[in-house]
């Protein structure tokens, strides 16, 4: 083979082939995905500021991992303001092509859903909520439209910029479909939190309706304050969906009995729907809604075109104006990351002086009062990496959620061999979120610490996912208060199962 | 892959038959010309064939695979992109575009067995992945691309000409033997190939035609071109594709 001449462009637009890299100034890693950092950077000709998430090429025996393809050609045919916006790609001159790093350059984005609702002391009003999931439902009708699926729809990859503009993101998961659902499709994926029941029920031909599922949780999660689903795994899951919505029978789920897993899974006694009833404090037409969209049976889920006509959109108070919404300060799971850590040092020095002194030991610790965030770190858990050296007191009692004297243990030892809650794939990617994809689907923040939902409503979910998308790890399923804000100390540990689910 | 065709990648890339049958600078110093160019895609569109029948993959996947090697060659010369080597790992590639991943190894295995004393095709798995990714990039990362096959099925029962599917169906495999898809709408191409179905059939068609609203003066010159090139494929010897190969670097 012929040697090739340089093929870098520096030039502005090349009309072929992609830039360097160079082109680019990297202001600060906001995220860790799968792939590789996300970067926050500044084109150095027009003074834009971008986000760069990096495709790792090394260590890939079968080139460019087929994840980074399903995105790019998705995002490629995606062209809509809901729909995160991939403007070019650029690869790194360091090494040859085939070493070498590749790089996705997207508009920048301040936040996501999960960080935005995160914020100590941040309220979301009602025409906000209705901004926000007008926009989620018409990107994603557009996405459907076009026949791809998203499969992660969750707050952390929904992107919010000051503008108040919301955008889809991270299709490392999603697919196209024909209309024709002969092909059959993987059903792990979709965060365990906002995956739908026939997933979970083993259903390898779906659609739409998968992603109007997680919508639907969505919305209750803005409404309600809390994710309303947070099983710890798959059994559990999908009992608390039974829970909620009642069991399926051939009459209300034609077919249901067909799917493979039902009969394993099929609840020991018949259920009622209890949505009106748990949500009864939730507006007339926001409960119609939802109950559209956490319907069982995905043929009689609505779809987003519908939900975009449904009464509670046209109905006082309308949605606002994306561009009336406030301007919050830009977080990114990575940088507020840095300053929990700070904020744990001083914890730590504080717990510290608090085994010095048992008696203090049964108060409420002061730092528990700061607010969740704190405490994501500690049970988070992949942290356990940063903890090692804090490990003596991170052990302590005195760590619990409010002072607590039960909860699992601090320190790597917290976790329970094989992670009891990891479900069945607990081996799965951790926390995705934002551009970055895990290649497998995370199974969600980390359930909460005690069974049956019981956790402080308070209690912290992570950091904003922002851009980063966590590493993936075994932990995050048994982390008590894991998930959400991903550690980007845990390092992409499961890229060698890319290849793993897809068919 | 439905979605909307005119606002595709595709559809913005369509290009002239001129710039199609771009010889690069380098490729004329090997005394390549337009003839031997299209004699090396249409060989190497057979070698994509045949290997894609071993690996076991879709038509759609051939279909790709051919148009993307087929765009590659008008942004790159075949003496930087050598074509023996392109054409595999656009299958490679193709395969992976279109949902039907076929592993590295295995691909080299194949081209091993198919070209068993040639050691100018020997190539190991890190010069595919390598060239992976300069196709990549020789494609802008554009990887959708629409085929004739989608429509040829709904206008074949829309015509009524059903009976006449697997016969179209070869004509439209036929047209990836040429450049036919860098430059014309694929409904326009799986069109054209209706229309000569028909006119072979001697089934009368003019009015389900009109009907269309297509401008049947494209739809019959791209039929004339296809036919063309039926003309010029028994011109299309082993000496002439193994002169036009012989240029290439080894």
């Amino acid at each position: 083979m012929a040697a090739t001449n340089n093929m870098l462009n520096f030039e502005e637009r090349p009309s072929w082939g992609s830039r360097s890299v160079e082109c680019f100034e990297k202001l600060e890693q906001i995220g860790e995905g799968t792939y590789g950092q996300v970067y926050m950077a500044k084109e150095k000709r027009t003074g834009e500021i971008v986000a760069l998430k990096k495709i790792r090429m090394d260590n890939e025996k079968e080139g460019f991992p087929i994840t980074a393809i399903r995105e790019i050609r998705i995002l490629k045919k995606l062209q809509h303001e809901n729909v995160i916006k991939l403007k070019e790609i650029v690869t790194s001159p360091e090494n040859n092509k085939y070493k070498g790093s590749i790089y996705m350059v997207f508009e920048y984005m301040d936040h996501d859903l999960t960080g935005l609702a995160d914020r100590p002391g941040l309220r979301f009003t009602v025409p906000q909520i209705k901004c926000y999931m007008k926009q989620l439902l018409t990107g994603l009708h557009y996405c459907h439209v076009n026949q791809v699926l998203h499969r992660d729809i969750k707050g952390s990859n929904l992107l919010i910029d000051n503008e108040g503009n919301l955008k889809l993101a991270d299709f490392g998961l999603a697919r196209s479909f024909s209309n024709d659902i002969n092909a059959n499709l993987t059903n792990r994926v979709i965060t365990l939190w906002y995956r739908p029941p026939e997933l979970l029920l083993g259903a390898t031909k779906y659609g739409p309706a998968v992603d109007m599922w997680s919508v639907g949780c969505i919305f209750a999660e803005l409404l309600y304050g809390k994710p309303i689903l947070p099983g710890k795994n798959e059994p559990e899951q999908l009992n608390k969906i039974f829970e909620l919505c009642g069991t399926p029978d051939e009459l209300t789920w034609p077919g249901v009995s067909k799917i493979p897993w039902y009969n394993k899974f099929k609840p020991a006694r018949p259920m009622k729907k209890r949505i009106r009833d748990l949500f009864r404090h939730f507006d007339r037409h926001a409960l119609d809604l939802l109950e559209k969209m956490l319907v069982l049976d995905p043929a009689q889920r609505i779809p987003a075109k519908d939900a975009l006509d449904a009464e509670y959109f046209w109905n006082d108070p309308l949605p606002c104006d994306p561009k009336s919404l406030p301007k919050y300060e830009s977080s990114h799971e990575f940088q507020t990351k840095k300053k929990r850590q700070q904020q744990r040092q001083n914890e730590e020095i504080a717990k510290r002086q608090k085994l010095q002194h048992p008696q203090q030991h049964a108060r409420l610790p002061p730092i528990q009062q700061t607010g969740g965030q704190s405490h994501a770190q500690h049970w988070n858990g992949p942290g356990h990496q940063m903890n090692n050296s804090q490990m003596a007191v991170t052990g302590a009692p005195s760590h619990h959620q409010y002072g607590k004297p039960r909860g699992p243990p601090a320190g790597p030892s917290r976790y329970p061999p094989g992670g009891a809650a990891g479900g069945y794939y607990q081996d799965r990617g951790g926390q995705s979120s934002g551009y970055s994809s895990a290649p497998y689907p995370s199974q969600g923040r980390g359930p909460p610490p005690y069974p049956g939902n019981t956790a402080p409503s308070n209690g912290p979910r992570g950091a904003a996912g922002g851009y980063g998308g966590a590493p993936p790890n075994n932990y995050s399923q048994s982390g008590q208060y894991g998930g959400r804000g991903p550690n980007p100390m845990g390092g992409g540990g499961n890229r060698n199962q890319q290849y793993g689910w897809q068919q | 892959m439905a979605a909307n065709f005119w606002t595709s990648s595709h559809y913005k890339q369509l290009l002239d038959p001129e710039e199609v049958d771009v010889v690069f600078p380098v490729d004329k110093e090997r005394g390549i010309t337009v003839e031997d160019a299209k004699l090396i895609k249409f060989y190497m569109t057979n070698y994509i064939v045949k290997l894609a029948q071993y690996v076991k993959v879709r038509q759609r996947v051939v279909a790709t695979a051919i148009t993307y090697m087929r765009r590659v060659f008008t942004r790159r010369s075949m003496t930087d992109y050598n074509p023996r080597l392109v054409a595999p790992t656009c299958l490679y590639l193709a395969a992976k575009a279109e949902e039907s991943t076929v592993q590295a190894r295995l691909l080299v295995f194949y081209i091993k067995k198919i070209q068993n004393t040639e050691e100018k095709y020997k190539y190991e798995i890190k010069e595919i992945l390598e060239m992976e990714m300069k196709i990549l990039e020789a494609l802008n990362y554009y990887l959708v691309v629409y085929h004739p096959y989608r429509a040829l099925s709904q206008l074949l029962q829309d015509a009524g000409m059903s009976d006449s599917t697997q016969q179209t169906w070869g004509l439209v495999n036929d047209t990836y033997k040429m450049d036919l898809i860098l430059v014309h709408p694929p409904h326009l191409i799986a069109l054209a190939c209706i229309y000569i179905a028909s006119v072979q059939k001697e089934k009368e068609n003019t009015a389900w035609f009109e009907e269309l609203r297509v401008d049947m003066n494209v739809v019959k010159n791209i039929a004339m071109e296809i036919l063309d090139f039926y003309d010029s494929h028994k011109l299309m010897t082993d000496d002439r594709i193994n002169a036009a190969m012989n240029k290439l670097p080894g």
